[in-house]
């Protein structure tokens, strides 16, 4: 009987810290490959909410986290609209301005100048930057047509293409 | 009714929250727990001692210490490491929104395990108008909660009240997120009303 508990406790021990453990790398490494996709909604830049409901488990979709005085984004941008031509309608490609140091204006004024074809959110409630964990401006996430995150990435040169390629179903 | 085995009954306060772990709302809103042990909101703020730089100068004396900042509200954010894009983008916020987070009677410092040159150039690549303090062995972070196994920061803020009380804390400060910063902003000030 003793052994019996002993051994239960070592386990419920040892479970609480593994339970505990993965979250605190999590704050900062953002969503787990594998992982369902959050379904959230954020207003688009007129105030207009906009659900990822309508795309996550429908089809795949690409979120990036990004601000106009981020860099990396900058860097990455080129590589993105090249990603969207080749899969076409196949995915769904959402921009998640991240509202840090930023205002409407400022993005909509980026947005002349800059060729972003992709639909452009501004999350000043930062419920998808929570909900997904955004660890830094450039954060990808690549979600499948099942709902899952087969992908997430920061920095101006990370290698988002095979994950996108896959996603989308694209055999070359 | 017999009483539960003591290593069984330790195992069951461990899985609800063992000594030093603190359930706390996750980045997605469901129940998580992350590993803390610093000091609670309420506790007397731990005293430390160390080498500072900022965009002018580095290793100057005397180092920032605490206790000498009696009198004065204090935030101390925690943080990965200098030039990356989380970092950049707090440090960023903190340094363009400064008079409206903090104040000018606030005394705001970063703290990581980084060297006091690359704070330096960190502080000056974003004309930070605060200090950066080098904690190289992590001493300082591990007694506020705010160390990761793997030599970085973890990114948390404290705010110490003038009596050098906690006041405020947050355990995963959300470099991108708005709630982060309007809530740290309400509790910097009311730590300067108090």
């Amino acid at each position: 009987m003793t052994s019996t508990l002993l051994r239960l406790g070592l386990a419920l021990g040892v479970a609480s810290l593994l339970f505990a453990l993965p979250a605190v790398a999590q704050g900062e490494s953002g969503l787990r490959v594998g992982a369902a996709a959050p379904v959230v909604t954020v207003n688009d830049l007129d105030g207009r909410p906009v659900n990822f409901g309508q795309w996550i488990g429908k089809k795949p979709v690409l979120v990036e986290f990004w601000a106009t005085w981020c860099s990396n984004c900058e860097e990455l941008l080129p590589r993105l609209r090249e990603a969207m031509k080749a899969v076409g309608n196949r995915m769904e490609f959402l921009a998640v301005n991240v509202t840090v140091n930023q205002t409407p204006e400022r993005v909509r004024r980026y947005l002349q100048e800059h060729d972003v074809p992709f639909r452009i959110l501004y999350d000043d409630k930062g419920t998808s930057i929570r909900a997904f964990q955004a660890p830094a401006t450039s954060y990808v996430v690549i979600v499948d047509a099942k709902g899952r995150v087969v992908y997430t990435g920061v920095g101006g040169d990370q290698r988002f293409e095979p994950a996108l390629r896959l996603a989308a179903g694209i055999n070359d | 009714m017999r009483p539960l085995h003591p290593l069984l009954l330790a195992a069951l306060v461990g899985a609800a929250g063992l000594p030093g772990l603190r359930a706390q709302d996750s980045a997605a809103g469901r129940p998580a727990a992350v590993l803390v042990s610093g000091p609670r909101e309420g506790d007397r703020a731990p005293d430390f001692s160390l080498a500072w730089a900022s965009r002018d100068t580095a290793g100057a004396v005397p180092w920032f210490s605490l206790s000498s900042q009696r009198g004065n509200v204090v935030v101390l954010a925690f943080y990965p490491r200098d030039f990356t894009s989380g970092c950049t983008a707090q440090m960023k916020t903190f340094t363009e929104q400064y008079n409206d987070l903090f104040g000018e009677d606030v005394v705001v410092v970063g703290i990581n395990a980084d060297s006091l040159e690359t704070h330096q150039r960190f502080a000056q690549s974003l004309g930070l108008p605060f200090r950066l303090l080098s904690d190289p062995k992590q001493e300082v972070s591990k007694k506020y909660g705010s160390a990761d196994q793997n030599g970085y920061n973890r990114r948390t803020v404290y705010v110490i009240d003038r009596k050098g009380r906690v006041a405020y804390t947050n355990l995963r400060f959300g470099a991108l997120d708005p709630k982060a910063y309007s809530s740290l902003k309400a509790a910097v000030s009311d730590a300067r009303r108090n």
